[in-house]
């Protein structure tokens, strides 16, 4: 697996290049949060070598945004979608609406480690 | 999701009585002056039917196909051929809540599913059964700590029988049904 | 000028809690959006809570048509951040058992998708009662009908019991002629090929950039199948063929689940054959305590669904975080590509072709 630690402006331009270069199946799109940093991962694979890709973005929690992938990618929708209503990172770009948690009120993000089991959280009817 | 009440089979009940009593109160202008020979025919038919229409209500439960999840799959081979279903009556399952008489909770409910059960078993006709099937009907299951489950059906709605087992073999289906039909036809209490 | 149609959480065909609102115009679809989230329980967050092998239980119920297969990626995975090497033997055993988990799946795949179609509960009957054939050999193995949970690090809790082969081959024999019997029926039905062939086309192109896996990747045209290209346990050593169709329709898919049926009847023999003897226990769970080294792991199998790749944050006695690539997920967010432009009969008959499980794109 080769990791590259890239900055998130570089995002797009490197998706674009790896597209080109034969990884055309984005597998995922996740992320990891350790408690001061937050760390968003990319992974490509090319299905002819089969060789994978991964790209790691290091956000912190306050301002945590990411550019969107969805003009490359078609599969990247609904992985941005998941992954912005678990951790709560921003999706620029695209309005990136709740997925898996539709009927919650508020901005609870369940993925992080600050969630607390017991939070108020409110859903409509 | 605002804090209800679990619905209780009196509120049920009640409304269906006041509704007759309503219904009745409307139609006394257009009564007629009764013959006596009919009157007695009619008193023995309604006891004869009555033990009838029980007779037949305990021995033709048709249940709802609700399969949520890893339970249905249980619940689907409780209908197929080899513990066949329909021989005891619980003809196949209905799709539509208006023609069933039992609600097989199978599978884990969700805050996003609760809305729905609700609905549906509000549109279900009574007498009404409800059978939790599966540890996560019945109090939450394995799921108990997660953050999107409520535990237990009977948090929502009110329950008659609880099959246990992750998931349950179909032959404890078979026994909740018949132990169903027990209490209904009172041969066993609350 | 379009209306509104929600195909809501409860309906008859059975394939999970999904919400579908369609926009319809006449009877040609024009938009359809799924609406999913009525099964999810954070087993992503819960697995965080527990020790090791205190989650097997978890991952099983998320795939439940096949839960050994997402048993047998967890446990993997957790070999792979210890450094624990698999045995000989359990690595044939595993191989065998995974492949007759993948045939009980494809029978009950057959039973829903024909009764949505049309065959209203024939091959729905005849597939059960073939499927609870291969549940029982399952459950000689390892003790349960539905939720084995028989996967150790490094083996297997048991190995197979005496005289396994022989009842193993009766079945696969009988399961050989069952499903030619299977395929001729439904062929031979007029509205079943009318309602399958031409519907739901996806091109090559548009299955690469959606991220599809698994058939309905096969089904328009490109090989790609996970125990070929990343072999893991013993597929270097069994031959058999990806099945590729190009047409990419609903046809196509279901050529390709009925193929591969064919291809693990075939391989689950062949395993049987090629096993040598030895030993197949892995550590026993109770009394020693998982230690992991490795910090980053992931792990790609290919389940009868698509292709699942789990990706760990290992801490030392239990997982920091669990990334969990489920292949429904993915699968499911093409319906609304592959769509348009089809009658409002045909949502089912592609849904069923993709073979749909809620409870895996939920977690």
């Amino acid at each position: 697996m080769v990791k590259l630690k890239i900055d998130r402006k570089d995002i797009a331009k490197m998706a674009e290049e790896l597209k080109t270069k034969g990884y055309s199946y984005l597998v995922k799109i996740t992320a990891v949060d350790y408690e001061k940093t937050l760390e968003v991962i990319y992974i490509f694979r090319d299905m002819r070598g089969n060789k994978e890709e991964t790209l790691e973005v290091e956000l912190d929690p306050a301002d945590a945004w990411v550019p969107t992938l969805i003009g490359e990618f078609g599969a990247a929708d609904w992985y941005e979608r998941e992954m912005s209503e678990m951790f709560g990172i921003e999706i620029k770009g695209r309005n990136a609406e709740r997925l898996l948690l539709e009927k919650w009120n508020g901005k609870a993000a369940p993925l992080r480690k600050n969630f607390t089991w017991n939070a108020p959280y409110e859903t409509s009817d | 999701m605002e804090e209800t009440k679990p619905y209780s089979k009196e509120q049920f009940l009640n409304a269906e009585k006041e509704m007759s009593k309503l219904v009745l109160e409307s139609m006394k202008k257009y009564e007629t002056k009764p013959n006596v020979i009919f009157a007695k025919l009619e008193e023995v038919t309604k006891a004869l039917s009555k033990g009838l229409v029980e007779w037949s209500r305990v021995r033709s439960l048709w249940p709802l196909q609700f399969g949520l999840s890893c339970c249905a799959m249980e619940l689907m081979d409780f209908g197929s051929a080899r513990i066949d279903a329909e021989r005891r009556g619980y003809l196949f399952f209905r799709a539509t809540p208006r023609q069933a008489d039992v609600m097989v909770v199978a599978g884990w409910v969700t805050k996003s599913m609760v809305p729905e059960i609700k609905r549906l078993y509000e549109q279900m006709l009574s007498p009404k059964y409800v059978i939790a099937y599966g540890e996560c009907a019945t109090c939450g299951g394995p799921w108990w700590e997660s953050y999107n489950i409520i535990k237990g059906i009977d948090q929502v709605l009110p329950v008659d029988v609880y099959v246990v087992g992750c998931p349950p073999k179909p032959e404890n289906l078979y026994a909740g049904f018949i132990k169903l039909q027990k209490k209904i036809s009172g041969e066993i209490e609350d | 000028m379009t209306t509104r149609i929600n195909i809501g959480p409860v309906h008859p065909s059975t394939h999970g809690v999904l919400r579908l609102v369609a926009e319809i115009d006449g009877d040609t679809v024009v938009n359809l959006e799924p609406h999913i989230g009525f099964l999810h329980r954070g087993v992503e967050k819960l697995v965080e809570t527990r020790m090791y092998m205190q989650s097997p239980p978890y991952m099983e119920k998320l795939d439940y048509i096949a839960p050994m297969s997402y048993d047998e990626a967890y446990v993997a995975t957790v070999e792979k951040a210890m450094g624990v090497e698999v045995k000989e033997r359990a690595m044939w055993v595993r191989t065998v058992l995974l492949e007759l988990q993948r045939i009980a799946s494809h029978l009950l795949w057959l039973g829903t998708m024909a009764n949505d179609v049309g065959q209203f509960f024939t091959v729905f009957m005849w597939c059960f009662k073939d499927r609870d054939l291969v549940l029982r050999l399952l459950q000689e193995a390892s003790g349960a009908r539905m939720f084995y949970v028989n996967m150790r690090i490094g083996g297997l809790i048991r190995d197979l019991p005496p005289g396994f082969e022989d009842r193993a081959r009766e079945v696969l024999d009988y399961l050989d002629k069952q499903v030619k019997t299977y395929a001729d029926f439904l062929e031979r039905n007029p509205i079943f090929m009318e309602r399958m062939k031409g519907v739901g086309v996806m091109s090559k192109e548009m299955a690469v950039d959606l991220g599809v896996t698994g058939p309905v990747l096969r089904g328009s045209g490109i090989s790609y199948d996970v125990r070929k290209d990343n072999p893991y346990y013993v597929y270097e050593k069994l031959n058999f063929q990806t099945q590729v169709r190009s047409e990419g329709d609903c046809f196509a898919r279901y050529r390709v689940r009925m193929l591969e049926l064919r291809e693990s009847i075939r391989l689950v023999r062949d395993a049987l054959a090629k096993m040598p003897a030895g030993d197949a226990i892995g550590m026993p769970v109770k009394l020693i305590l998982p230690n992991a080294k490795n910090r980053i792991v992931s792990v790609s199998r290919e389940l009868p669904r698509g292709e699942c790749m789990m990706y760990m944050v290992a801490d030392p006695q239990k997982p920091y975080r669990l990334a969990i690539r489920s292949p429904t997920f993915i699968n499911l967010a093409a319906l609304r590509h592959i769509s348009r432009g089809c009658r409002t009969a045909d949502i089912f008959a592609i849904l069923g072709s993709l073979d749909v499980v809620m409870g895996d794109c939920d977690r």
